[in-house]
């Protein structure tokens, strides 16, 4: 009797297996075609670093003021700051990220004052050869144009000591700081950082 | 008026005008040999990519999709791919047994299709033993099983080959069993007489008076063909890959392809012994062409042998040697015993 019951519960449960299993004949797939169809990266999602532009001037957002690069934990940004002579005002002259060794943490964003930097769901950056992975300014703007930003944080230069020039001004960029900080002029800086 | 039997006898008519009767006998035997491994790699390539796509299926993926509209080319292309392999045969194998295990196997699963009646009239050979010879000429798989593990010269291999043989050799005795009880009633081992025994409609098929003998029958030769859950002899994480580790190219598709090839022998034993052959179920159904209700029959069983491979988990190997000796075999011969008492009885 109990060799009949076991026969029948093991009988029962291999039928009970193969409906489960066919129940997902016909099932949609849930996998994509990956390169024909790519999945939606989420808003807040942490993959490339790239540079903020200003969508009216086409300018960088960035003022090199290099609050990312001392937030950054493992030292992959380095920037070396210019003065537009014109407008007096801050631009990175070299603004470089390693990307073989960016953590994707995510702090350099916290850090901005500007909206200029941000980490994008772009993650399709697999490469040939290593050097190719320093990502320059030019590089870094051109990844950052189609990332849509919301000029949440507002440049609140209190603490600095340097007066604001124009407190109404819409631009959030950091006001340029009185001439005498930056001696070293050799670069020209030829008004070149937004393009 | 789509049997394919008027077409054979018309080429064979043709053939035999201009053709002496020993040249006859040669070019006729080249030519079905041809039909035949053609129509059988054709059936590997669309079995192999049946498969995944099913897998993938049952898996809730979409399996391959790169090659030709949903990957139907991607066994040709696979099939190209694995001919230009380099053909490496390792320092410490026996060279010879090594070359020849392939051959001996692919030879064997072809061999069964001597006697397969793929419909009205297409059958190469209409053998008085049909269903003896099939069994006999099967069970020589297991040997060049043997000789692949052997001659490769691995643990791996070794270990794989040991566990088909013990385990085909095992199966071997329920199989042939559960195919008794249908003998018995088609009183005859032609495959032919036994699909005609079976013409009327589907209630004349063999399944209905001997479905403990098909149940039997299809767990047997799931183990015979070395498909989950019987797949110890190459059960990948055990044994890498079992017997055929060591090949590549153009012998692993030897024995990739009488792997594919025997499930079609197997479903087509079963469809002849107990699903009727070639018989349509209902007599108005018959204007479809027999082969047809054959390969579709076929198509079915091989459709359940996958059901089965992508819901199973494999046994271990004493559960399956238990699963043969003290279930199987005590049951065949039941079914034997209750058979010819039934038989006895109303006839």
């Amino acid at each position: 009797m109990r060799v009949a019951k076991r026969v029948y519960s093991g009988v029962y449960n291999l039928i009970l297996g193969l409906l489960t299993v066919f129940k997902h004949l016909g099932h949609k797939a849930i996998t994509l075609q990956y390169p024909d169809e790519r999945m939606p990266m989420f808003e807040r999602s942490r993959g490339v670093v790239v540079l903020l532009s200003d969508p009216e001037t086409g300018k960088l957002n960035c003022t090199a003021c290099l609050l990312c690069a001392r937030a950054c934990p493992v030292a992959a940004i380095s920037i070396v700051q210019g003065t537009d002579p014109d407008t007096g005002k801050r631009y990175p002259e070299k603004f470089e990220i390693d990307n073989t060794i960016c953590a994707f943490c995510g702090l350099c964003e916290e850090a901005c004052n500007f909206d200029a930097i941000k980490l994008t769901g772009k993650y399709e950056f697999s490469v040939y050869h290593q050097e190719t992975l320093l990502y320059d300014r030019n590089f870094l703007q051109e990844l950052g144009r189609d990332v849509p930003y919301e000029k949440k944080k507002k440049p609140v230069p209190k603490t600095k000591a340097a007066p604001t020039t124009d407190p109404t001004s819409p631009k959030p960029e950091k006001p340029a700081s009185p001439k005498p900080d930056e001696s070293p002029k050799e670069p020209p800086g030829e008004d070149k950082p937004g393009t | 008026m789509f049997e394919l039997e008027g077409i054979f006898n018309a080429v064979g008519d043709f053939l035999a005008s201009f053709l002496g009767s020993p040249l006859l006998q040669i070019v006729s035997v080249i030519a079905v040999g041809t039909v035949v491994a053609g129509f059988l790699a054709v059936l590997a390539l669309f079995l192999v990519w049946w498969e995944r796509k099913l897998s993938a299926d049952f898996q809730v993926r979409m399996g391959p999709m790169r090659t030709g509209p949903h990957g139907v080319l991607q066994t040709i292309a696979d099939a190209i791919k694995l001919l230009q392999k380099e053909d490496i045969i390792p320092l410490t194998a026996d060279r010879k047994v090594f070359f020849w295990a392939p051959v001996v196997c692919f030879v064997t699963a072809f061999m069964a299709y001597i006697c397969i009646p793929f419909g009205k009239g297409l059958i190469v050979r209409d053998l008085n033993i049909g269903i003896l010879y099939i069994v006999a000429i099967t069970t020589f798989t297991v040997i060049s099983l043997l000789m692949a593990g052997w001659a490769s010269n691995n643990k791996y291999s070794l270990l794989g080959g040991m566990r088909s043989a013990a385990q085909i050799v095992s199966y071997e005795v329920p199989l042939s069993l559960s195919l008794l009880g249908a003998v018995m009633l088609a009183q005859s081992l032609s495959m032919v007489t036994i699909v005609q025994g079976q013409s009327e409609s589907f209630l004349h098929w063999y399944i209905w008076r001997q479905p403990l003998g098909f149940l039997l029958y299809i767990v047997a030769a799931t183990a015979e063909v070395n498909r989950t859950p019987f797949d110890i002899p190459e059960a990948e994480q055990e044994l890498v890959a079992g017997f055929n580790i060591e090949y590549s190219g153009m012998k692993f598709a030897m024995f990739f392809l009488a792997e594919f090839v025997n499930m079609f022998t197997v479903c087509a034993i079963a469809v002849t012994l107990f699903l009727g052959g070639w018989n349509p179920p209902f007599e108005f159904l018959s204007f479809i062409p027999s082969w047809i209700w054959f390969l579709g029959k076929c198509l079915f069983l091989i459709f359940v042998l996958m059901w089965f491979r992508w819901t199973y988990p494999r046994l271990r190997v004493d559960q399956l040697m238990a699963f043969a000796w003290k279930f199987l075999l005590p049951l065949a011969f039941l079914n034997i015993i209750a058979s010819g008492f039934l038989i006895y009885l109303f006839e």
